[in-house]
């Protein structure tokens, strides 16, 4: 299949012990934006540095864009943008001259649409990078990714560190990037901006890749956590027979449940009493998992 | 400044280091020169250090009879020991940097994530490496051979040229080991140590195999003494030392390609 711009088969890389990734068969389709979804420590990263030849897969294959990662690392890597998870910049430069020196390693870069790129994610780049903060140095390594007009962005945590405006300057740049055709593939530990920037996420855990879903699909399964606070005390039953609710239970006067699912079916019962708050929160990555293994034992594991 | 190329990155990141380095070695040089005259009219002072255990002397200073000739004096001051252990200080310090110093300080990944062979990398920072020695070696010639004008010493410039590509020919082979060892292991700490300890070991095994009779057939194996024994200061560079020299170094930057080539980089 060319279509697959990234496709990993069987890929295993065993670390003395627990630390690894093991049989995990990614396919990543040219002009997706596919998330890599994962606890922290869950394989990500070894996955992401065995695409661009840091290190070797212990077992399995790996391919970009057809060619052998290892054998045809130089022609991959010409093609594709990165940002690594652990950033670490030369502390002694300034963000301009470390941008120069990136294009001028990698060759035919347009000076002006790294100004642009800078621009957009108002970088510092006249400070030394020692003097930047978190997100600062965050932004500079994202313009290095993107400053060659890769075909394949290949981004490790990408959104660390930056602050919520800057994020949104960032899924504007995924977008611009999806609508000409490129291929994202990103890491995250973070559900909702996986689930806001991805079309398709792959669910790591203990270097296994346990789902691959549609977002929409993983978002019909999302789950919740609720807390509503009545006027009057509701008793819990007329909630727990309700369908996708589980672990009702009532805590300080305020009811507890946990929605796997649309809301709508909890909202209409609720509002039949007289509410004083209700808070709904996101899900903990733990608790996405539960959720799907639950409803996979649930459907049979088919 | 623009920074276009690993090469002239390294260079760049060593400049002020690198200025340091020659305005003690230039220093160092002058100082040496300028005691020349009190030792020249003081004959006494090779009694006095022959007075002193002959193989413990040999063991700093080396083997030579007259230290109050010019070439005598030069070489039991700067080309047995500490010329050639500065230029190791150097080269190890950044053989070891290298490709370890990015590596451990988390910027390798974003190095290589440019379409370039890893081999590159090594062998433009090894570049830079060997420009680095040869320039410090024209720094220490420069100051050797304008402190022999201004104090009178008499002694054939080309000749001190020649010792001192020597000492610096040594250096670059501990260098390139310290390389090998840092693309090898990705340690720096490991690179400067095990360098070093192979350094001073094989000066002290150089140093006393010039004196002590036993050690002599072992020297052989010390690349301190492909760099002194020959005494380029009074014969000229020793063809077959130097090329000793120079295929250690070809030998350790080869190993440093190759071990790079193969391994996993650490994150």
């Amino acid at each position: 299949m060319t279509d697959n711009v990234i496709r990993t088969e069987r890929l295993t890389k065993s670390y003395g012990k627990s630390r690894g990734v093991v049989d995990l068969d990614i396919t990543v389709n040219c002009g997706e934006i596919y998330g890599y979804l994962g606890p922290n420590g869950a394989g990500k990263t070894t996955t992401i540095r065995t695409l661009l030849d840091f290190i070797r897969p212990t077992r399995g294959r790996v391919t970009v864009f057809g060619l052998d990662a290892h054998a045809d690392s130089l022609a991959i890597r010409r093609r594709v943008g990165y940002l690594p998870g652990e950033l670490s910049l030369y502390k002694d430069m300034t963000g301009h001259g470390f941008l120069r020196y990136m294009a001028g390693l990698r060759g035919g870069v347009e000076w002006k649409y790294v100004e642009t790129l800078a621009g957009h994610l108002a970088c510092n780049l006249a400070q030394p990078i020692r003097t930047l903060s978190h997100g600062n140095k965050q932004k500079l390594g994202l313009v290095q990714a993107f400053m060659h007009k890769p075909e394949l962005l290949i981004l490790d945590e990408p959104t660390q560190g930056l602050d919520p405006l800057v994020q949104q300057r960032f899924y504007h740049l995924l977008a611009e990037a999806r609508a000409a055709g490129r291929t994202v593939f990103l890491s995250s530990h973070v559900l909702p901006e996986v689930a806001k920037t991805c079309d398709r996420v792959g669910i790591i855990r203990e270097g296994r890749l346990v789902a691959v879903e549609q977002v929409a699909a993983l978002k019909a399964k999302a789950l919740r956590r609720l807390e509503i606070r009545f006027a009057a005390a509701v008793p819990p039953a007329v909630f727990a027979g309700l369908p996708g609710v589980r672990d009702v239970r009532v805590e300080n006067g305020a009811l507890h449940c946990t929605v796997v699912g649309p809301l709508d079916l909890v909202v209409k019962t609720a509002a039949q009493f007289e509410v004083v708050d209700l808070v709904s929160h996101e899900p903990s990555l733990e608790e996405v998992f539960l959720a799907h293994y639950s409803s996979e034992e649930a459907g049979g594991r088919t | 400044m623009m920074l276009r190329n690993i090469f002239l990155k390294t260079f760049h990141d060593q400049r002020r280091s690198l200025l340091w380095w020659a305005l003690g070695i230039l220093s160092y040089a002058l100082t040496i020169a300028a005691f020349y005259p009190a030792i020249r009219n003081m004959p006494a002072f090779n009694e006095l250090l022959s007075a002193a255990p002959k193989e413990l002397m040999a063991a700093f200073v080396g083997n030579f009879t007259d230290l109050t000739s010019p070439a005598g004096y030069l070489n039991s001051q700067i080309f047995f020991m500490i010329g050639p252990l500065l230029f190791v200080i150097y080269t190890i310090g950044q053989g070891s940097r290298a490709i370890a110093g990015e590596e451990e300080n988390g910027t390798l990944d974003l190095l290589l994530a440019n379409p370039m062979p890893r081999w590159r990398a090594v062998a433009e920072k090894f570049g830079a490496l060997v420009l680095g020695t040869l320039g410090l070696a024209v720094v220490l010639w420069v100051g050797l051979a304008a402190g022999a004008v201004v104090v009178k010493m008499d002694i054939n410039p080309v000749r001190l040229a020649e010792a001192t590509f020597s000492a610096a020919l040594l250096g670059l082979a501990f260098g390139a080991l310290a390389l090998a060892l840092g693309c090898a292991a990705g340690n720096r700490g490991l690179s400067i140590g095990v360098a070093s300890g192979l350094a001073l070991a094989t000066y002290l095994l150089n140093a006393l195999g010039a004196s002590v009779e036993q050690a002599d057939p072992y020297r052989k194996l010390s690349p301190f003494y492909y760099a002194t024994a020959a005494d380029p200061l009074t014969n000229g560079l020793n063809w077959g030392h130097v090329a000793v020299l120079m295929g250690l170094i070809a030998v350790f930057f080869a190993t440093a390609l190759f071990l790079f080539q193969r391994r996993d980089l650490a994150v």
